[in-house]
């Protein structure tokens, strides 16, 4: 518990309500809107990066909401997440990826945790060209698969010339750029490559957080890809939707399933989730979906947490919290950020895992 | 048992018995807290060993010493080696001394022996004072922003037009790589190499360059043949430690290396080195071995260091002659 003190401190958020030891009564009452409202708690959180700052809006204005909850996430990577879970040093932990069956092992079984969707997010791939205009740039997966197993290796090669005609691609080095760290932006990224090229699975061995790359330098984070690239001419990497927002990079246009050419957007990912219907922690992957405004490269990210809560309070604040950021208020926050909204086949599928969450045998979350 | 007591109070007391018993146990305890002092470092020096020995033990069984040429870092496949990373970190390291062992040693001796521009010496001395305080993130964030355009379109064409016949200068430069990482780590140990030789070249005593001088050498020849000789201990010392701050350097380097496991003879190709293979995975590390082979890494670097102290000091043996004296 200290521990979580320390980190609420480090975190900056107000300690209103000290350590949950009062329950106000049984989740029944409502705060509005279908939202349950919770017990007092404090919860903590670690794991992936890549949702860390839509958690850490949704948590404030949860906080904001529900003063008598104070929600903590220490972000440290979906490794660090999973590991703190496993040891019961955090309430729940966030991952890019599901679980492996080897992870959920060392939880006790698949049977003791739930798994849920937080968010949606998608990337673009970012390249610095002054001949080349923001959106301009076409790419085709086979483009793509080429430049990053390191087969195409100048700007007017003519697999790229052929899909942009009109445009002046120099006659200039190819300098690819990607993740050093081991990031979820990365599997997802290698999970595209996976699904549209043979040779991309045969010579990488599939989809990581972290690989072996067969061309480029690595940076680190997001925002270290982005800089590289903008700084080094000639280059292209993979980046979050948010990053190339932010940074006013320029992003080319993907060939999506149906043939489209598309800019990745908040939309498209939602395009993208909304085409694989029964979407869950073991049928996660929604790279190359189909649907013609579909982005591409998109991935859910997701939250794990135990089923059988120990502590009732704290477990029925838990769902609580975690029902309301899949509502349509919490999604806002996401929405705000540039991540994509939850399809809602996907709010209502985290709906019926949170339902299962127990303590003592009973039920934790009472949402109709 | 009688017998013991009286055969210890038998010598005559000196002052006052009280006043000897407290000095006596004031001495224990002292003997007690410096033993206890003296355990407790070789305690953590053990426990460190085993907490980094421990959790690399899946990946010393699994890859063994075959971890040590393998040039394979492969996650997915779950394929470990730290060949590439090993030679990134000789080879940055080696690099950031070829710059700053001349450039240090000059300064040093410009701020310890030249009796010109004295004025100088204040300014200077407080430009290494400052290169020292620079947190290496600060000098890691220069280097992206600065450093790598500058190497890139400046120093590595320039490299490659007049020495591209050499192996080490051939190829296509992005700026990233470890000839980059060279100069921020040369830039990192300036500072010590500076401050270390100067000192120990101060400390050459007065009488032995006056005789030179009074024999008739000149300013330089003394400082060739009677100074550098009498202060090398010292000065191997201070690379020595230089040595040490580049081989473990990790933020500044990981941001300018380009984080390829890779080996190459051109210095102007990205590579990396031990602790940025570290610094940059262990958060999304998952499983056993990969994590393990994390804390190889650890272990490998920890007895590179080592090896380079020991052979340091061997050579500082052999050429003073003596029991080193530590740096």
């Amino acid at each position: 518990m200290r521990g979580a003190t320390l980190t609420a401190l480090a975190g900056g958020v107000l300690l209103l309500a000290a350590c949950g030891g009062s329950p106000s009564g049984s989740n029944s009452s409502t705060g509005g809107a279908g939202v349950p409202t919770p017990p007092a708690a404090q919860l903590t959180g670690a794991g992936a990066t890549f949702p860390q700052p839509f958690f850490d809006a949704a948590r404030f204005a949860y906080n904001k909401k529900f003063p008598q909850v104070t929600v903590n996430y220490g972000g440290g990577g979906s490794g660090a997440g999973i590991s703190q879970l496993t040891k019961k040093i955090v309430d729940f932990g966030a991952s890019d990826v599901p679980l492996k069956a080897s992870e959920a092992a060392a939880m006790g079984g698949s049977d003791k945790i739930i798994q849920v969707a937080s968010t949606l997010g998608t990337e673009s791939l970012a390249y610095n060209l002054d001949s080349v205009a923001d959106g301009q740039l076409k790419l085709t997966p086979d483009t793509i698969a080429g430049i990053f197993l390191g087969k195409i290796t100048k700007w007017n090669d003519p697999a790229l010339a052929a899909v942009n005609s009109g445009v002046s691609l120099p006659n200039q080095d190819i300098r690819v750029v990607h993740r050093s760290d081991g990031s979820g932006t990365t599997y997802i990224f290698t999970d595209y490559l996976s699904s549209v090229s043979a040779d991309w699975k045969a010579k990488t061995g599939g989809p990581g957080k972290s690989i072996s790359w067969p061309v480029g330098d690595g940076a680190q984070g997001n925002a270290g890809v982005a800089t590289r690239i903008t700084q080094t001419p000639g280059a292209i990497g993979y980046v979050e939707l948010a990053y190339v927002l932010q940074t006013k990079m320029k992003q080319a246009a993907l060939k999506n399933r149906d043939g489209n050419f598309v800019i990745p957007s908040a939309a498209g990912a939602t395009s993208a989730a909304k085409a694989f219907v029964g979407s869950s922690p073991s049928q996660f992957s929604i790279v190359n979906a189909s649907g013609k405004d579909s982005a591409p490269i998109s991935g859910y990210s997701w939250i794990i947490l135990y089923v059988d809560q120990a502590n009732k309070t704290k477990g029925t604040a838990l769902v609580d919290f975690l029902y309301w950021l899949t509502t349509a208020e919490g999604q806002g926050y996401a929405v705000n950020l540039h991540y994509a909204a939850l399809p809602s086949s996907m709010a209502s599928y985290d709906l019926l895992v949170l339902k299962q969450v127990t303590s003592g045998g009973t039920a934790l979350l009472s949402v109709s | 048992m009688s017998m013991g007591t009286a055969e210890r109070v038998a010598p005559p007391p000196l002052v006052g018995t009280s006043r000897q018993r407290r000095l006596i146990s004031g001495d224990r305890i002292f003997l007690a807290i410096a033993y206890g002092a003296a355990a407790l470092i070789l305690l953590i020096a053990g426990v460190f060993s085993i907490a980094l020995f421990i959790p690399a033990l899946p990946a010393i069984t699994k890859f063994g010493f075959g971890f040590f040429i393998s040039r394979t870092w492969d996650p997915v496949r779950s394929q470990f080696g730290a060949l590439p990373a090993i030679y990134g970190t000789l080879v940055t390291s080696a690099i950031a001394l070829v710059i700053a062992f001349p450039i240090g040693l000059g300064a040093a001796l410009f701020l310890a022996e030249d009796a010109r521009l004295r004025f100088l010496r204040g300014p200077l001395s407080f430009a290494i004072e400052l290169l020292a305080g620079i947190p290496s993130v600060v000098i890691g964030l220069w280097a992206f922003f600065t450093l790598t355009p500058l190497m890139r379109d400046n120093v590595d064409p320039f490299l490659n037009h007049t020495l591209g016949f050499l192996p080490f200068f051939q190829g296509s430069a992005s700026g990233y790589g470890f000839l980059t990482a060279g100069v921020v780590l040369a830039i990192m140990v300036l500072p010590i190499m500076v401050a270390l030789s100067r000192d120990v070249i101060q400390a050459v005593p007065r009488s032995l360059r006056e005789a030179s001088l009074a024999l008739g050498a000149t300013n330089a020849e003394t400082i060739w043949s009677v100074i550098l000789p009498y202060a090398r201990v010292g000065i191997t010392g201070a690379v020595l430690l230089s040595l040490g701050r580049a081989l473990g350097e990790t933020i500044a380097v990981t941001m300018v290396i380009g984080n390829r496991p890779q080996i190459t003879t051109s210095l102007f190709a990205s590579g990396y080195t031990l602790p940025s293979v570290i610094a940059n995975e262990f958060t999304e590390a998952v499983g056993d071995v990969y994590l393990g082979s994390l804390f190889y890494l650890g272990l490998v670097l920890v007895l590179i260091t080592i090896a380079v102290n020991v052979i340091a000091r061997l050579l500082v043996w052999r050429f003073s002659g003596s029991e080193p004296t530590g740096a």
